[in-house]
């Protein structure tokens, strides 16, 4: 059941995050942008996070049973500053345009448009 | 485990190089000096690497000493160092062009670091064995290629910037998936272990899904059709020597990418991924020329003949053969030499007159204030990149023609022909229009002094004597590479990995 739920919230974040990024609006376009990583964040801890019980390295194992995967939890970490990086540089650029061209609207910011 | 120490020093020197420039922000020249010093040194430690390759087979690094497949590992088979010597050469080149150059954006502090940065990423890239570095070192090299356009002299720079993150982070988005996909079915993300789950015939349900998403991500890096319409706007408004890198060696990192895609990870679904290869290349090769043919910019020319360039190589991976594949290496080789320098003298030529404009119509007619030299250079690399005889990119047509005829692929190699033609056209029409023509009425401005023509002098001189004159050994370094290229074997028993379970 929790397997078929986190798939469905996976999937309707990467939904609500295509169609955000998708906007007219910059502003909201960025915001996406951080949904989208959120859903790709919520995918790895997928792909691993519910095969074990215990934390690993700190418990004591019982014979037969199994640790979380450690290495899950470090790709998520390096996925969340890589993607952290990205949208506040993401969100520096909307603002400087947001000045340079006094509009957020995409359809305004066309003047490589030749 | 035998540590190459070389590897290290390739990847590192440059960071260490971003590192000391940031220190010493408040002296640009001192800045530049430490980028061109730290540039020759990755260079030596990649020379040194590809000597090795060549003597005595794959070399590795476990960073931290963690074993694989526990640990990420760096790896330098013949396909990596050659495009890892590749990258170092033109960079060198890039840094030379910063320490002459008079644009503003590169007295920014922040400049020098970032250009380095994004050749630690460039060289990680290539040398990276796991696939989540690969992720994180393109990653760095998009987030500081862009952060390069964002404070470029032109003024559109930060729109084209914003235009490509925003792509970028789509194809980041897939790559991220597929590579979580291959993770969730292998349980490792070692290149070349999924490679030996993946050559002993299991056939997971998700691997050709992340195959062919991983491909995906590595065409928009390409930026090949249908995922190109963000290149000619990056490409154009960069800094002359971050466009000269982007556009030869950036764009190469999705190549290297797809070489690596078909000949170690996904061997088995390598025919379906090459199909869709030559039909997008053919798309990327015949609206790459047109688009060069009539567009207004001389840097947006250029940018335009990266997208058909690369549809050729691609075209050359799509054929799939050895012979083939060496074409393509060659062509990709050939083509970031003497697509740097040509961005490079259109940077020079550009940076003469007062708006730092290469539209058509702002520099016909320039020439005649310009160094005779640079009219010569532009001839000759533009020649060279439409292949005419005693240039190198001749040599490079060949053999991937030569390949094309192994695989008796007639229609497509029609088309490549008759794009060579237009090549001709669209090279030497802009180089008549600023050389040959007298100035329009109402043409810009010109300054006596412009940017100066060492870098791009230096590397169409290196790939002149890499391409005509050291043509056949360079071809043997090839060949050596494709035949080691074709046993995924090699690069799997050098990785020393624990036995399978």
């Amino acid at each position: 059941m929790i397997e078929f739920l986190f798939a469905l919230s996976i999937g309707t974040l990467f939904g609500i995050g295509v169609f955000q990024l998708l906007r007219r609006d910059l502003v909201k376009a960025a915001i996406g942008f951080a949904i989208l990583f959120s859903a790709i964040n919520l995918f790895f801890v997928a792909a691993g996070a519910f095969e074990g019980e215990f934390a690993p390295y700190v418990s004591n194992v019982e014979a037969g049973r199994q640790t979380s995967d450690p290495l899950i939890q470090a790709l998520i970490l390096t996925a969340i500053v890589v993607s952290f990086g990205s949208f506040s540089l993401v969100l520096g650029f909307v603002n400087i345009i947001s000045r340079r061209y006094d509009t957020v609207d995409s359809n305004d910011i066309n003047k490589l448009k030749h | 485990m035998e540590q190459n120490y070389f590897l290290l020093g390739a990847l590192v020197t440059p960071l260490i190089g971003a590192i000391v420039a940031l220190v010493f922000a408040y002296s640009n020249r001192l800045q530049r000096s430490i980028a061109v010093l730290a540039g020759l040194i990755a260079w030596v430690f990649c020379i040194a690497l590809l000597a090795q390759v060549h003597d005595s087979g794959v070399q590795t690094y476990a960073l931290g000493n963690w074993n694989p497949p526990y640990g990420i590992v760096l790896v330098a088979d013949a396909l990596g160092s050659l495009f890892a010597f590749m990258v170092t050469t033109i960079m060198i080149g890039g840094l030379l062009y910063t320490y002459h150059s008079h644009d503003k954006c590169m007295t920014y502090p922040a400049f020098i670091p970032l250009f380095l940065l994004m050749e630690v990423g460039l060289i990680g890239a290539m040398l990276t064995g796991d696939l989540f570095t690969l992720f994180v070192f393109m990653e760095l090299m998009v987030l500081a290629s862009v952060s390069l356009t964002a404070i470029s002299d032109d003024q559109y720079g930060l729109e084209a910037a914003l235009k490509y993150i925003l792509i970028s982070s789509m194809g980041t988005l897939f790559l991220l998936l597929g590579i979580g996909a291959l993770y969730a079915t292998f349980g490792t993300l070692n290149m070349a272990e999924i490679a030996r789950s993946l050559l002993t015939g299991v056939r997971p349900f998700l691997a050709p899904a992340s195959a062919i998403m991983l491909l995906c991500a590595f065409l928009l890096k390409s930026a090949v059709f249908p995922f190109h319409f963000w290149q000619p706007d990056f490409h154009t408004t960069a800094p002359t020597p971050v466009s000269a890198m982007l556009s030869s060696i950036v764009v190469k990192v999705g190549v290297y990418g797809i070489i690596r895609l078909v000949t170690l990870l996904f061997i088995e679904e390598a025919p379906l991924l090459e199909r869709w290869l030559s039909t997008l290349g053919i798309i990327g090769i015949l609206f790459g020329s047109l688009g060069a043919l009539r567009t207004y910019n001389a840097k947006r020319m250029l940018a335009y003949s990266t997208f058909a360039q690369i549809g050729f190589i691609l075209v050359g991976i799509g054929w799939g053969t050895p012979l083939a594949l060496i074409g393509a290496i060659v062509y990709a080789f050939n083509h970031a030499f003497i697509k740097s320098s040509l961005l490079m003298l259109m940077g020079v030529v550009a940076s003469f007159t007062t708006t730092k404009t290469a539209n058509f119509a702002d520099i016909s007619g320039l020439g005649s204030k310009l160094p005779s030299l640079l009219g010569w250079l532009v001839l000759i690399g533009g020649l060279s990149l439409a292949g005419i005889p005693p240039l190198n990119g001749f040599i490079s047509k060949l053999t991937l023609i030569q390949g094309g005829v192994d695989r008796a692929d007639w229609a497509n190699l029609i088309i490549m022909v008759a794009a060579g033609i237009l090549t001709v056209m669209y090279m030497v029409r802009a180089w008549q229009r600023i050389f040959q023509q007298n100035p329009l009425p109402g043409a810009v401005d010109t300054k006596d002094e412009g940017d100066s023509l060492f870098a791009p002098l230096l590397l169409i001189v290196v790939c002149l004597l890499l391409g005509t004159v050291l043509a056949e050994p360079m071809i043997q370094l090839i060949s050596e590479t494709v035949r080691q290229l074709g046993d995924a074997q090699i690069y799997i028993s050098a990785v020393n990995l624990p036995p399978p379970a």
